[in-house]
């Protein structure tokens, strides 16, 4: 027997133990991914943008000399700011696990919310670690030979903007259950938005040619632009899901609208 | 019936797996004392080129790599004693899953960067240096998924809100120590001595203990929630 697929949303015993309203928020699971996500999204724009100042990312045309004083001039940001990373990357799946619930919560096959959580689960290891992995071991020892220390940078920017399949195809397979979708868990127009993250994607590619330019890692079109739709997409997914979680029934049909303004 | 049954086939594997990866840890002559972030690349180099080292390098990192993936159906194992708590939806047990793979994951890549840096060990030592410094951070500082899924677990059992929990909340602490005792690993890249370096006391010896007690803690209370499930279905012990 199926215990696994019968027990997902069993009923909550009556007699569950009193100890203080909020951990009988039946609610309180999905919360909890929802701050978790929130948390995770503030360390990583502190360790990306401000200490380790990979974001905006330096220039694709340095030449040796530039890059090493870069490294000298983040070297500490770089090491404790990936160190950081290196700690709370677990946690980025949060965000994907609330995704994949809001899936399950859809009306179209539990296909989709699994194909979400595999291909996301796996998207930090390539697309954030082997970053953070290459640059702090390009920091760690500044006496490197520069040519290694510019190996290690582009490494570190290659394969932070050079791994797309995981976001392309992860962010069809959410727009196209949203789009699907009969139980109006998320607006549609969100659905369509997914089209325009997974088209960064395909605007990005060129980055792993060119080294100078709009198209070059650094470059207007494949980082400014893609950086303000990503932004752009990011906080609206997570006001989204948390208009569903407020909305949250534990049913199975049409999500209900929120009837009064939210009290959080 | 049956599928429980397979369940015991893999948690009864875990004791034979576990002597492997000891055997393996132990093989790795740069695990018995670990190798220093402090030596030079031609002492790296020449840690490669030691014909006694070379042999030792290579089997117990193609051990590792034939076995470091058996955590992940021991870690499956936990998913779905998840899915037996008490929740409201399966986010808990989402979030647990999708960290299941990233820890063996990322053991793959430094088992790798090691066997890389052994395979032509007549190479320049900065590339030697350079692929066994990648590896050690790898390995060292890739506590991330691991942290994650302990809090995870951990959150899962505070909220399994039912008489008879799956685990008990002494899990759920324990859960929380064994995240904080692997949590300074991850600034191993920080020093190259002292207890944060890669064969420091917290980035080596308290990490890699952790990730032992961890295991074998979570085996036995696994177990006995595993064996539980089976008598509560009628199932023979």
């Amino acid at each position: 027997m199926n215990t696994a697929a019968t027990q997902t949303l069993a009923p909550m015993p009556a007699s569950a133990p009193a100890r203080g309203k909020r951990r009988d928020d039946p609610k309180l699971e999905l919360w909890i991914a929802w701050w978790v996500t929130i948390a995770f999204y503030n360390i990583f724009t502190i360790a990306f943008f401000i200490l380790s100042r990979t974001q905006p990312p330096p220039k694709a045309w340095w030449h040796l000399p530039r890059i090493v004083q870069w490294f000298d001039d983040n070297h500490f940001g770089i090491l404790f700011g990936f160190a950081m990373m290196f700690l709370i990357v677990g946690f980025s799946i949060a965000a994907n696990a609330l995704i994949a619930q809001s899936m399950r919560r859809m009306s179209v096959s539990p296909m989709f919310a699994y194909s979400y959580l595999i291909i996301y689960s796996l998207a930090g290891v390539p697309g954030m670690l082997l970053t953070c992995i290459a640059l702090t071991v390009g920091a760690m020892r500044p006496d490197r030979d520069p040519k290694l220390l510019s190996l290690l940078y582009d490494m570190g920017f290659l394969s932070f903007s050079g791994t797309m399949g995981i976001f392309l195809i992860g962010s069809l397979v959410w727009g196209i259950a949203i789009v699907l979708d009969n139980n109006r868990v998320l607006p549609k127009w969100f659905g369509y938005m997914n089209l325009s993250n997974a088209l960064t994607e395909v605007v990005v590619a060129p980055c792993v040619i060119f080294k100078a330019g709009p198209l070059a890692w650094d470059g207007s079109i494949a980082y400014y632009i893609n950086m303000v739709i990503f932004g752009i997409y990011t906080g609206a997914f997570i006001m989204l899901l948390r208009n569903m979680i407020m909305r949250e029934d534990f049913g199975s049909g049409v999500l209900p609208v929120l009837e009064k303004p939210p009290r959080r | 019936m049956k599928s429980v049954n397979g369940e015991l086939l893999v948690f009864w594997s875990l004791p034979v797996v576990g002597l492997i990866w000891v055997l393996a840890f132990l093989t790795f002559p740069g695990f018995v004392h670990p190798m220093s972030p402090t030596m030079t690349a031609e002492q790296v180099a020449a840690f490669y080129r030691d014909p006694g080292n070379l042999p030792r390098i290579r089997g117990s990192m193609i051990v590792f790599n034939w076995f470091g993936v058996a955590l992940i159906p021991f870690l499956v194992l936990i998913v779905m004693q998840i899915r037996r708590m008490a929740h409201r939806t399966p986010v808990l047990a989402f979030c647990f899953l999708g960290c299941v793979a990233g820890g063996p994951t990322l053991f793959c890549m430094a088992d790798l960067f090691w066997l890389i840096a052994a395979f032509r060990p007549e190479r320049a030592p900065e590339l030697i240096q350079l692929f066994n410094d990648l590896a050690w951070v790898t390995f060292t500082g890739q506590v991330g998924f691991l942290v994650a899924q302990s809090v995870f677990l951990a959150l899962a059992i505070y909220l399994d809100r039912q008489p008879r929990p799956v685990f008990r909340p002494w899990v759920a602490h324990f859960n929380l120590a064994i995240a904080a005792a692997l949590a300074p690993a991850a600034f191993v890249a920080l020093a190259l001595d002292g207890p944060f370096a890669w064969n420091g006391l917290l980035s080596f010896w308290v990490k890699n203990t952790a990730i032992a007690v961890w295991i074998v803690v979570m085996a036995v209370v696994l177990g006995q929630a595993i064996y539980r499930q089976r008598r509560e279905n009628g199932v023979p012990a």
